[in-house]
């Protein structure tokens, strides 16, 4: 069973790169968004059952995005991947709900580790 | 790193003599490199140096601003720099000019780069002294000479008027003459209304704009003959020749009712402006020297602003008197 | 700008990969360096979306002077690199947040002209050694660094660039904005690097790409 993974980040790069990351041996269902609305709109349908988000987009920023997805769902499995990796940033994003902080560009051993927690993969 | 292995003696000799002083620093402040610029110039020899607290060994450094700047380099692994224009200097050196002299110390110019470990971290920094004391006192000359130019220049710069000094030395000519052949001679001085209240509503740029505007509209109220200049920061002065008092409170009244009655344009508002005036007729009996002129007409401006501002006083003697 | 001009600028411009990628080059390296900068300050600094383009000298002269121009009470600093990569920074602060910039950074009370200098010379360091240091350490560069210098002080615009006297006809120019949150402390940095450095970008860009 494909697991919908919903890939945000406002450049087509690094959501490329993002996407290599994903540990092998698995099946997903990838799709893209260029900005939080976009994530929002993917995420209500049903496409975000685990989610990997950018802070700095343009129209509506990560922050916001996995706000709106918190108070939404606390269940959210949101991994925001960020290029701004002050440790306020990272305190925000644990306070908002994110289940992991991870620095860009993105590595593929430390995703597979977050991943692990994702309860319908193990 | 360098790819090249260079001959480490080679390079020895260039950072040992070379006409900059480099010393080095460890995480702890613990001189690691002292070169022969930084000895000869703190008298201090290497072995007495090396292996010490930097601190320890020169107290006169300011320390808490040096550490915390050595420290920077060390944590976000960065070159940082200072300027003698913000610190004339870290050490106290004597300078290059022994005989000519014109400084206090050598004025130095610095640079911290940081030395990196195999592993990437920062191991130590590298501290490099420039003697830039030639510089800062071009610099400096260079200063000074602007700013006797800008003396010597008649005009104040934001206004365009006639600026202090020659007004003084203006109308210090003209009452000589008033005092030699008689003529008339008045003297209008006023003043921009709440101007501090002004600048601080608005802004210092929005103050800038109305001196020029009242400026402005002050020259276009008088006639070729008649001198216009700024006499501090919001306060103006005409100087009549040929003119007395009748004369001077018309022109008096006339700068006063341009400045008032449209407030003035700036980028962002529309300032209501008024002008306190006072007015002063040369009295040769009563005046000995042009101060004495400038002194009446500062009287009057004051009694014009006890008396509700954006209006005209004539000097008066007797102040009981009815004034226009 | 005449028509020949132009058309060279267009020639030389990214496409959108390229693009796509430089962006995202500079956004790592601005996370960095809003690091180092929230690392000396103990604040959260806010980071803009970076802007990428190749540009013609009376644009980039264009861009410099809105930046400038609409708020009148700017200070810019300016810091040149060489090495892989040769160019100038400038970064332009706003000054009533300046002026905050010092009593976060430890400073006393006492903020005259000259400990307002040096803090804006010293932040500005902090932010081009650290931006421009991530984007040689992604590029694989090796960059060495002018000491940072006021370079305007409200003044006038057209003193800055010389556009009949400068040694290039179009350049690599990167905006990027950092904000103290809540303090009102501001500024833009302006990153620049003639065509000669343009070509050596391209080629890592695409090493960047193809690894993908």
């Amino acid at each position: 069973m494909a697991i919908p993974v919903l890939i945000v980040d406002d450049s087509a790069m690094s959501r490329k790169m993002m996407s290599r990351a994903l540990p092998a041996g698995m099946d997903y269902e990838i799709t893209e968004a260029a900005n939080g609305e976009e994530a929002l709109s993917a995420w209500h349908a049903g496409k975000g059952d685990i989610i990997l988000l950018d802070l700095t987009m343009p129209v509506m920023d990560g922050y916001t995005t996995l706000e709106k997805i918190k108070t939404e769902s606390l269940d959210a499995f949101v991994i925001v991947v960020s290029a701004d990796i002050q440790p306020k940033a990272k305190e925000r994003v644990k306070k908002l709900g994110a289940v992991a902080f991870m620095k860009k560009p993105i590595d593929k051993k430390a995703l597979a580790t977050v991943l692990k927690k994702y309860a319908p993969l193990q | 790193m360098p790819h090249v292995p260079y001959n480490p003696k080679l390079l020895s000799a260039i950072v040992d003599r070379i006409n900059v002083g480099v010393f080095v620093v460890d995480r702890d402040m613990h001189v690691l490199v002292w070169n022969y610029f930084m000895e000869s110039h703190s008298g201090r020899p290497a072995e007495k140096v090396v292996g010490h607290d930097l601190f320890e060994a020169f107290p006169e450094l300011p320390k808490k601003w040096l550490e915390r700047k050595i420290r920077s380099v060390f944590i976000l692994r960065n070159f940082a720099f200072t300027s003698w224009e913000h610190r004339p200097y870290l050490f106290r050196f004597r300078h290059n000019r022994p005989i000519t002299g014109g400084a206090d110390y050598m004025h130095q110019s610095c640079t911290f780069q940081p030395i990196l470990a195999q592993n990437g971290e920062v191991e130590a920094v590298c501290v490099s002294i420039f003697d830039v004391t030639d510089t800062s006192m071009y610099h400096n000359r260079l200063q000074a000479t602007l700013a006797e130019l800008r003396e010597m220049s008649f005009c104040d710069e934001l206004t365009g008027l006639f600026n202090r000094r020659h007004i003084e030395h203006h109308l210090q000519r003209e009452f000589h003459r008033f005092k030699r052949y008689g003529s008339a001679l008045s003297l209008l001085m006023f003043d921009v209304d709440e101007f501090k209240a002004i600048n601080d509503i608005h802004g210092h740029l929005v103050g800038d704009e109305i001196l020029r505007e009242v400026a402005k509209r002050a020259q276009s109220c008088v006639r070729g003959t008649d001198f216009v200049g700024r006499y501090g920061g919001e306060e103006f002065v005409v100087v009549l020749t040929n003119t007395r008092c009748k004369g001077a409170m018309v022109l008096a009244e006339r700068i006063r009712v341009a400045i008032g009655s449209t407030p003035v344009e700036c980028d962002q508002a529309k300032v209501p402006v008024t002008v306190s005036v006072g007015v002063a007729e040369a009295e040769a009996a009563a005046m000995q020297r042009h101060e004495a002129l400038i002194q009446c007409a500062d009287t009057a401006l004051y009694e014009s602003k006890r008396a509700g501002k954006n209006c005209v006083t004539i000097y008066d003697e007797h102040p009981n008197a009815a004034n226009g | 700008m005449n028509s020949t001009a132009t058309n060279l600028v267009e020639t030389y411009q990214f496409d959108d990969d390229e693009q796509d990628a430089l962006r995202e080059v500079v956004n790592i390296a601005m996370g960095r360096a809003g690091a180092s900068l929230a690392q000396i300050l103990d604040t959260f600094v806010r980071l803009s979306v970076p802007f990428v383009h190749i540009a013609g000298v009376t644009e980039v002269s264009g861009a410099i002077g809105d930046m400038l121009g609409q708020e009148t009470n700017v200070i810019a600093v300016r810091q040149a690199f060489y090495n892989s990569l040769r160019g100038e920074a400038i970064i332009i602060f706003d000054r009533k947040g300046s002026r905050a910039l010092a009593g976060l950074m430890g400073y006393d009370k006492r903020t005259d002209g000259y400990i307002e200098q040096e803090v804006l010379l010293d932040v500005s360091n902090v932010l081009v050694g650290a931006c421009l240091g991530g984007i040689a350490d992604q590029f694989d560069m090796q960059l060495s660094y002018y000491a940072p210098a006021i370079m305007f002080e409200g003044g006038s615009v057209d003193d800055l660039l010389k556009e009949d006297r400068v040694p290039w006809t179009h350049a690599l120019l990167l905006e990027i904005e950092f904000e103290v949150e809540g303090s009102g402390i501001n500024c833009h940095m302006v990153i620049l690097t003639p065509e000669e450095s343009i070509g050596l970008i391209r080629e890592q860009l695409h090493t960047i790409l193809e690894s993908i």
